[in-house]
């Protein structure tokens, strides 16, 4: 952090979404010099994933986007030598749109609570909470990146109304909030307030289980760390393309998850589980013995549906839910396979919807029993393993800077270098830019699709069972053709995504209008707002909604390459993240761009034998090489296996 | 099975700025030797280092260093999660690298903290001072201070290069932790299921206490839920 950066790169990567992280990860591994940068001061761009506050931060800076200071940056003009020109980049990101917050929860107004955990801000946008903290600036030295700044939220700041509150933060009252911290910790100087109130979590816990189901605003607020939200909410198939990678390139030791554990239907205003394994139809109590039997024999049928062209030939032509008639399968039944199950529209061609049927099938059992997995600490995990392993083998990060051109030789056509906030000069061979820090001008061209999401905080889950540790995904079908279905994800707090004694709940589809429209109708049906007076209604049968968060995000998955206007042919452009529910296509995306980049390169090979790897390259002593070497976590040694986790010492005793 | 056995495996960070010497001390404690050849630290994620810490308890440490390339305190939540303690550095003779102690102590307790909310074990290593020139660690006393005021469990001058005091910091680091998780044993709630404490062989390692990670470990790793991704190589699938 002390020394400036390097000015020779073979690659150059701007923007630390999924894709471009791969990308990161896999040109470092194959020996390329890479520089990875972000803008903002946290990883993961539009797939990161926010505590609580962080995630306050964030909203915070989108809706105050207006009044951003433009930044006294260097200016890069006379950096340009007249055989090049200049592509400059965008200066602000656009792709958050039309953000809404409700809260529901009790707003304690006595509670003075504050928490300091919050992702760092930008320079640009460091707000009163720093310059009011005389211990952590005092830390600080003159650098332009500052280290350790953080950002209150005091709760006491919301405005008790209709639910809907506020996100400003006026400096007044962080000082106050501020004040109150110092005296009180006098002893511990730099310990900062984050811990401070996380002390005594213990104890909370007790009082919580006395007040149950009675969670505030400010405990939420304090329990801000414990909450881990995904700006995209996304699943792993368990034999889908990014968990073969995480496993084919190592990166898997970066990362722990939990099995979905039930694959849920909306069907006639009631939640139910839909029974997908063997074991699962035969114990299901809602199916009958005849429907049973009519469900595996399908089910068996699409596992190897290609063998019998015969069963489905005649239908090809026929939509999916067409053809789900003609095998007998009860309303009930198509409605699982359908929406559950294929989890495709009702539009959906026969062919479509037996391999989706099929992929869900092969997924199934592979882990557990769904097919799916959800990383623990949420989906912002997954890039910062790539971005570790770029790191391991020789990358340089820099978050929070900014790039302000891309330099183009005007003789070749070529993208030679780029000229950061600072002023400097970075060369490098090839240039991967995600879509959302290209300019208007080079975008112009191009219709953006959009998806809706909202991100609820609830008191309960959508189906109770005796577990209150299920991970569940529901597909909730179109009320009616013009819409598409919506997809809601609910996680328990032991995903690490959410405090004890609420759940997590994520809704997705693609808009087609703001994304409270969109999905406040299917909210409404699943869960009810939180008031007090609604105690002892039938109403409760629903699980209570505590927050609310609305919000649009740019898709720029479907845009080809070709619509960018004016890009040099070794500028290559990642998108953010698609709609889908799983990462297939950041995954293809970026071994596209890999072998369009370096064809005779392998695409994240696992990591050398550690027993290959010379420390320090130490030329004196090769004979000892034995000795000299570092261990690794091997995928299938003992050590791997006790690397951390080691469920299967566990399992054994 | 054996009579009681404990085995800890606990995650450290090595962090302080370039060139301080994290990698010649990691190298120093885990493979004996020492190397003024400076190359980057490429390719390693961590190193093992296996202590009999009592005739009853082997402590393995994995020594994580940062990478040198994310040196602009950019560091992933990967690198911090789950570690339960750490060795800060500086560079006795290089009296920024000192000032850059508190941003490094700092940072880290801003992304790091025990299931009880307390600070992970923090030891300060003073290093080079072979090198003759530690201005700077004269005054143990106010170093003593500084540790106090900064939440550090305690100092040393080190030298890789001399082998000094590197195990003596070890042992310091360790006990702290051992000692934090005997108190995080007992604040785990009592109605857990908790056959791994009855049974003949302790496994303790540090995911039993990640950060902001309470009690659910022991139930659901018995659910067989809890799956790293080396667990779920050679997994049949199917219906």
């Amino acid at each position: 952090m002390a020394d400036s950066l390097p000015t020779e790169f073979d690659v150059i990567i701007i923007g630390t979404g999924l894709p471009e992280s791969i990308l990161a990860a896999a040109c470092s591994r194959s020996g390329q010099r890479v520089l990875h940068l972000d803008s903002r001061s946290y990883y993961g761009g539009n797939w990161a994933s926010f505590n609580f506050s962080g995630l306050l931060s964030w909203l915070k800076e989108y809706q105050q986007k207006s009044d951003v200071a433009e930044e006294s940056t260097a200016s890069w003009q006379g950096l340009i030598h007249e055989t090049e020109e200049a592509i400059t980049l965008r200066k602000t990101d656009e792709t958050i749109q039309h953000t809404e917050v409700f809260c529901y929860a009790n707003q304690d107004m006595d509670d003075k609570i504050e928490e300091t955990d919050a992702l760092q801000k930008n320079p640009s946008s460091l707000t009163s909470s720093t310059l009011t903290k005389p211990l952590d600036s005092a830390c600080l030295s003159e650098e332009t990146h500052s280290y350790v700044t953080s950002y209150e939220m005091p709760a006491k700041d919301i405005p008790k109304n209709d639910g809907e509150i506020s996100l400003e933060v006026s400096g007044v009252e962080g000082t106050l909030a501020e004040e109150k911290y110092c005296g009180d910790e006098t002893c511990r100087h730099t310990v900062s307030g984050g811990d401070t109130d996380e002390n005594k979590p213990i104890e909370e816990d007790n009082t919580d289980q006395l007040k149950r189901n009675r969670i505030t605003y400010s405990q939420i607020v304090k329990e801000s760390r414990r909450f881990n939200i995904d700006l995209v909410s996304k699943l792993l198939y368990s034999q889908g393309l990014l968990i073969d990678l995480l496993i084919k390139s190592n990166v898997s030791r970066y990362a722990e998850f939990k099995n979905v554990t039930r694959i849920l239907a909306f069907r006639e205003g009631k939640v139910e589980q839909v029974p997908c394994s063997r074991a699962d139809v035969f114990n299901s109590k809602e199916l009958t013995m005849v429907e049973k039997r009519i469900l595996m024999k399908f089910l068996t049928f699409c596992l190897d549906y290609e063998q019998h062209p015969d069963q489905y030939q005649a239908f090809m032509q026929c939509s999916f839910s067409e053809y789900l008639k003609t095998k007998k399968l009860t309303p009930n039944l198509q409605h699982f396979v359908l929406h559950s199950i294929a989890m495709t529209e009702s539009s959906c061609t026969t062919i479509d919807g037996l391999k989706a049927t099929k992929n869900f099938l092969q997924c199934l059992g592979r882990f557990g029993n769904t097919p799916f997995l959800f990383p623990l600490y949420g989906q912002g995990e997954i890039p910062q393993c790539f971005c570790r392993m770029c790191a391991v083998f020789g990358g340089i990060y820099c978050l929070r800077h900014k790039v302000q051109c891309l330099v183009v030789d005007k003789e070749s056509g070529r993208c030679k270098a780029i000229i950061d906030h600072l002023g400097q000069r970075i060369n490098a061979k090839y240039f991967i830019v995600e879509d959302s820090y290209l300019s208007e001008k080079t975008c112009s061209n191009i219709q953006y699709k959009q998806i809706s999401r909202a991100v609820l905080i609830t008191d309960q889950s959508i189906l109770k069972t005796d577990s209150d540790q299920q991970i569940s995904i529901l597909i909730v079908p179109p009320a009616d053709s013009g819409t598409c279905a919506v997809r809601v994800t609910e996680l328990c707090s032991s995903t690490m995504t959410c405090m004890k004694d609420t759940y997590l709940v994520h809704l997705t589809c693609s808009s087609s209008k703001t994304a409270r429209e969109d999905l406040e109708s299917v909210v409404k049906k699943l869960f009810t707002p939180y008031t007090e007076a609604a105690i002892n209604e039938e109403e409760l049968t629903k699980p209570r909604l505590l927050w609310a968060l609305y919000f649009n995000m740019r898709d720029s998955s479907g845009v080809s390459r070709s619509s960018y206007n004016g890009l040099p042919s070794n500028v290559y452009v990642c998108s953010g993240p698609d709609c889908g529910l799983g990462n297939e296509h950041a995954v293809k995306q970026a071994e596209t761009l890999f072998r369009e980049i370096f064809p005779s390169e392998e695409f994240c090979p696992p990591p050398p034998n550690p027993e290959d790897i010379i420390f320090d390259g130490d030329d004196k002593q090769p004979e000892v090489s034995g000795t000299n070497n570092i261990i690794m976590a091997k995928l299938d040694s003992s050590e791997g296996s006790k690397n951390l986790e080691s469920p299967g010492k566990h399992l054994e005793n | 099975m054996q009579a009681a056995h404990k085995e800890h495996l606990y995650k450290l960070l090595v962090i302080g700025d370039l060139g301080v010497g994290k990698t010649s001390i990691i190298k120093r404690y885990v493979h004996q030797n020492f190397s003024s050849h400076y190359r980057a630290t490429i390719g390693v994620d961590f190193a093992l280092k296996v202590l009999h810490w009592d005739p009853e308890t082997v402590v393995r440490l994995q020594l994580w260093d940062i990478a040198g390339q994310e040196r602009f305190g950019n560091m992933t939540r990967v690198y911090y999660r789950e570690a339960m303690g750490a060795f800060i550095v500086f560079d006795v003779t290089r009296p920024a690298t000192f000032e850059a102690v508190t941003k490094w102590k700092n940072d880290l307790d801003s992304k790091l903290s025990l299931p009880n909310g307390k600070p992970v074990s923090v030891v300060l290593l003073a290093n080079k001072c072979d090198q003759g020139k530690d201005v700077l660690t004269n005054n143990g006393l106010k170093m003593d201070q500084f540790c106090k005021e900064h939440g550090f469990v305690g100092w040393f001058e080190t030298s890789a290069k001399e082998n000094i005091n590197i195990d003596e910091a070890s042992r310091c680091l360790v006990k702290h932790i051992l000692a934090n998780e005997c108190d995080l044993m007992e604040s785990i709630e009592p109605d857990v299921v908790k056959p791994h404490l009855t049974s003949p062989k302790i496994v303790s390692c540090s995911s039993c206490a990640k950060s902001y990670r309470p009690q659910f470990w022991r139930a659901t790793v018995l659910e067989g839920q809890r799956l790293p991704c080396y667990f779920l190589l050679g997994f049949g699938h199917g219906l």
